[in-house]
Formats: C-alpha cells, structure tokens, sequence
C-alpha cells in the first residue's frame, strides 16, 4: 500500500563535502554518488508537510547521495540518498517514521520554520532552543514534475529501501544564489562542518506536491 | 521505453534524464544500465542529441559539407565548431609534410616511443616545440588527454596534493586520479579560494590551472594564482591545451602574455587545438623531461604519435613561427564578432578568448535553438548540462584565423535572428 505527504515546500540544497567524510557517514553497501572525484555530495531538505496520516508536521532530512539500485525492466530513479538524520517537529511523525521507514531521528521534536521572500525561501531547523541549521535557496523556471527517489535506510533490523515518488511543481537550477549555515552543534556531529561548502551548487524547490512511498522494501537482515 | 517507463512518470523520458542519470547504478550486473540508457538516448538523438558526431565528408575549414544524422543528407555548412584556430592543418605545405612522411616512414610508428617508436621526425618536432616554448626540452604525447594523465600521475603520488580548478578538463582529473593523490577541488578561477584550500594542506602540492577554459573560453587569472602558490610552496602546471600558439607576444601561452612565463613550473600544450593535428606535449628542464619520459606511463605504454602527424605538426609549428600575422587575424577575428554580439546583444558570458559560448541558458531550448541554426547553414555544437551547469546551455564557437569577417557577419546574423525567434534574446 502505497503512504502519501501532501506538502506546501520542499526545498533541498546539494553541497561538496570530502567523500572520505561521505563514507564515515554510510554503511558499507553503499556508494557515495561524486560531482568530482574525492567530492561527495550532501543533502539538507526541509518540508512543511501539510498533509499526513500524523497531521501536518515538519521535517528535516540531512542526505548523502548514493547509487541507485538499477533493476532491468523497472522505472529508473532520478538519484537515490542516504539519509543519516531526520527530525520532525511532532513525536506522532517521529514515530511513524521510525516504526513505518526505519529512519533515523534525532529523538527530540526540533523547529522547522518556513520564511519566503520572493524568489527566496529560507528554511531555518532549531533543536533545543539552539540553531541548527539555516538553508537558503531560490527559484527558477517552474515545471510540473513526477520524479522516482530511491531512499535506503538502515538500522539495527536491517538495510531497507523505499521508492518515493515526488509530485508537485519543480524549480531546479545550479546558479549558486543559495547559501546553507550549520551551526556547532550536536545534530551536525556526522559533518566536518569546515569540509562542506556553503554554497549549493545545487538548488531544488518543490511545492503544492505529494510525496508517495511505495512499501519499504528489506534489502538485508541484520 | 519499458524501462524508462515514461508512461508511469507522466513525462517524456528524454526530458526527465540526463547522461548524469546513467552513470551511477547500483545492483548486481554492470550492464544493468544499458537497456535504460538505450530506451532514453533511442528518444534523445531526434530530439537533438543527433548533432553530436555528425560526420564530415571534408577538411575543417571553415566550411564543411556534413551529414545530418537526422535526415542522412549531407549539408554545406560554415564552420564554427572545429578547433583549427589557426587554420593550419588543411594548408598545402602542412598536407605536404604529411605526404612525404608516409612515403618515408609508413602509416604509424609501430613501437612505444621508449622503445622502437620514436622517428627522427619525433626528435625534431620535439625540438621544435621546446625551441618555440623557449624551454630546455619538450616531450610528446599521442594525445592532449594522454599528456595531463601522463604527466600529473608521472610526479605526484598517494598522499601529495593535487588541486584542480573546478571546472578542469577530464584528462587533468583522470591524471589526479591515477596519481592516487588527494584531489582537491577549488572553485573556478578563484584564487581566494585556492588559498583556503592550500592553508588545509600539507606536504606535496600540485596546482593545475588552464590557460583557456574550453566551455566558457574564460582566462586563468594566472597573477594571483601564482602569488599564492608561492605563498604556499606549491608546485604549478598550466594546461595551454587552448592558448598554446595564440597567446602572448611570441604566442607561447597564456604564461606568456602574463610575463609569468618562468613562474609556472610545468607548461603543457596540445597540437590538437590551435595546429588542428594531434597529440601533446610537456616543457621544461631536461631533467624534467628525462623523468616523465621514465615514468610518464600513459606514453610509455602508448605507440607513439604516427609519423605523418608529427611531420604535418613540425611544419605547423613552423608556420606559426614565421607568420605571426595568423595570431594578429585571430585576436581581430575575435574582436570583430565580440563586437558584433554585443551590439545584437548575444550573451558570451566571461568569455576572453577565441572561444566563445553564445549562452542559451534553457536546457529545453538549446537543441531546437541548433537545430534551426543548423538548418540555416551554421555548423556549431550545442553543449547542455552535465557538461555544464544546468540551465547554462549553450553553443560553444571556435573562432579561426581563417574565417572572413562576411563569414563571421553571416553567423551573427542566423545566430541573432534564430535566438530573437526563440525568445532567447529581445
């Protein structure tokens, strides 16, 4: 059965950071995905879901791109991640996601606030009062899209992976207007934060979408 | 297109995918790629991806009768996309050489050039090059690509620093990684930046720069660049790959025209370029040469440059020796159409050199907007991203010695009205 998440934003920035850092943050079975060689790439995305079998929530999602799986015959993904962190701002979607997705959380319910200027949108991620991070990115062309993730989990049951459909309108460009800041603190323990470029060469911006998972699928037992 | 699967993603599949899409592939077959990548390129090539490698039934000149991949018909064409920036390798004392070298040597070398490769003609064109680069001593690849890979893996090892300017050409980045050195990524042309990186490193230094960067046609800022690399004890190779035999008062290079000429420590060319041939080279001290001809593996185990070609590259270098005029029509050349874009109005971003990219900047256009200007009569390349930033599509131009100021006033005028008529420019 398919688990859908109707969102007002979805923003995502894509930054160079080592690869020797990229494979400190990922298991074994998987392989950073590089813009150049020795240069992984690392995700932060921020939605405002709005929609929900939890009710509307936050969510943050920091990423490192990896290989997708390739099967003859199937549709083929646009890229596929890692995600090494999420934090919700309600323990009902930090829970679900645990239980339903196996991905790992920071356990405590964070701030995920939303500001738009224009072509500009900022999405600032607070945990216990303290800043986390600050991603800006901004717009471009609009197009409607519908564009198959792969997303692989793993925790102490198993490797798993999930095929997510994400639906909505899309401004991608590779201008370098966005800017990310993240700050010393504990969330941010995986990254050397000197090592991540600031400036995303990267910006991808969804919205008035719908992301769809299709049943994780188990790739390994512990 | 079943596994592709256009139907289930609503789009067409040539839109959603990229070559960047079929690169990366998890599972257990490494052909598990091929029948994706075919069901996406089989919708790529009418849409566009057909004015790549389409064959040419003539010289390149500055017009050339080619084949349409698309229609199969052969069009004559005004040639704006072949390297050839002095117009050599077509001239008749240039196809002499060659023609005199088959009679005498055959077809190829037959042997590495450490062994039983190398020609009396090798010794003297690499004679030549060191003569005209004013170097102690040059040595000679098969290709620009074999030279970078030669040369960088030939002197830096596991643990040395190697960094590389963003955008650097594939060869510099395969060198680095056969060089099995840490490879470093600066942003591009951005001293500033090269320092932050350096004051991270320790050890061994490499940093490769190129005197003309090939999509957007740019120049190194080669000052500050050596500035901080002294500051830093690090160690600097210039690929002249597009500024060879154009820059500079005696058209050494980009290091040249900078006076920096003695401040670079390595000095790398081609022949491709600027002499439209083929092969490269690298300059300097003799015991440099003497070393990368030990351990410079991608020509060591390579035959060597045929016999031919190096004969019609002595006579190009000859000629560009003796008739400086053929830079002086070059660099008017280059004035004359950056002059005329900017009065239509035509985008060629930072351009500064003969190569000019007229920027489309809409992936979705750039293909319709070649294809219109092919059909008019103008040979030129689309380049899209993942050669380029997404949306930074263009076409790239290579400016010629040998092209007449009505040739270039004609290309102005297809390329303007094609873009007014695609909403690219007012």
């Amino acid at each position: 059965m398919k688990t859908r998440y109707g969102y007002a934003n979805a923003i995502s920035g894509f930054f160079e950071f080592p690869t020797e850092n990229a494979r400190r943050i990922l298991p074994p079975h998987l392989e950073p995905a590089e813009l150049h060689h020795g240069s992984s790439i690392f995700s932060m995305t921020a939605f405002d879901f709005t929609e929900s079998t939890v009710g509307p929530y936050g969510e943050v999602v920091m990423s490192v791109i990896v290989s997708p799986l390739v099967k003859p015959g199937e549709r083929l993904p646009k890229s596929a991640f890692y995600p090494y962190l999420v934090a919700t701002t309600t323990k009902a979607a930090r829970d679900h996601a645990i239980e339903r997705w196996h991905l790992p959380h920071w356990m405590e319910d964070v701030g995920v606030g939303f500001s738009q200027d224009g072509p500009r949108i900022v999405a600032s991620v607070t945990a216990d009062g303290a800043p986390v991070a600050e991603l800006a990115i901004s717009d471009h062309s609009w197009n409607p899209v519908s564009h198959l993730y792969q997303s692989f989990m793993k925790d102490d049951r198993g490797a798993y992976l999930a095929n997510i459909v994400m639906e909505g309108e899309q401004s991608e460009h590779e201008e370098e207007t966005g800017r990310i800041v993240l700050h010393d603190h504990p969330f941010n323990r995986d990254l050397i934060l000197s090592d991540v470029y600031e400036i995303p060469f990267r910006e991808l911006w969804m919205r008035k979408g719908v992301q769809t998972f299709d049943p994780l699928i188990q790739l390994q037992t512990a | 297109m079943k596994a592709v699967n256009k139907k289930e993603a609503g789009q067409s599949a040539f839109a959603e995918y990229d070559y960047s899409n079929f690169y990366y592939g998890a599972g257990d077959d490494p052909l598990n790629l091929l029948t994706p990548f075919r069901d996406w390129y089989q919708e790529a090539l009418p849409n566009g991806y057909y004015l790549y490698s389409e064959p040419l039934a003539t010289a390149p000149t500055t017009r050339v009768r080619v084949q349409n991949r698309k229609t199969g018909q052969v069009q004559d064409l005004l040639n704006l996309a072949s390297y050839n920036y002095l117009g050599i390798s077509y001239r008749p004392e240039v196809k002499q050489a060659a023609i005199e070298a088959t009679e005498r040597y055959g077809l190829g070398a037959s042997g590495s050039p450490i062994l039983s490769g190398t020609m009396d003609v090798h010794v003297e064109l690499a004679k030549a090059v060191a003569s005209f680069k004013a170097k102690e001593a040059a040595i000679l690849f098969p290709t620009g690509y074999s030279a970078n890979v030669g040369f960088i893996s030939s002197i830096m090892r596991a643990g040395d620093n190697i960094l590389l300017d963003q955008y650097s050409h594939a060869s510099i980045v395969d060198g680095a990684i056969l060089a099995k050195s840490r490879t470093i990524f600066f942003r591009h042309n951005n001293p500033m930046d090269l320092e932050r990186k350096l004051l991270k490193c320790s050890g061994k230094k490499l940093v490769v720069v190129e005197g003309v960067y090939s999509m957007d046609g740019d120049v190194c800022q080669l000052p500050d660049i050596v500035e901080v690399c002294k500051r830093h004890g690090a160690r600097i190779l210039i690929d002249e790959a597009h500024s060879t035999f154009l820059f500079g008062p005696n058209g050494r290079g980009v290091a040249e025209h900078f006076g920096l000429d003695k401040d670079v420590d390595f000095h790398l060319g081609t022949f491709s370029k600027s002499l439209g041939g083929q092969g490269g080279f690298v300059c300097g001290s003799k015991d440099l040469i003497d070393y990368v001809n030990a351990f410079g593996r991608s020509r060591f185990f390579s035959c060597n440059l045929a016999p031919p070609i190096a004969a019609g590259l002595l006579a190009g270098v000859k000629i560009v020796e003796s008739e400086p005029e053929l830079r002086a029509k070059l660099w008017s050349n280059v004035a004359f159409l950056r002059r005329r874009f900017a009065e239509e109005g035509i985008d060629i971003g930072k351009s500064a050199s003969q190569v000019m990219p007229v920027l489309i900047n809409n992936d979705a256009k750039v293909f319709s907007v070649a294809e219109r200007i092919q059909d008019r009569g103008l040979y030129l390349q689309p380049v899209t991203y993942p050669a380029v930033p997404k949306h930074k599509s263009r076409l790239r131009i290579s400016v010629s010695a040998a092209h007449s100021e009505e040739q270039l006033e004609v290309a102005v005028g297809v390329i303007g009205s094609t873009l007014r008529e695609a909403g690219i420019i007012p």
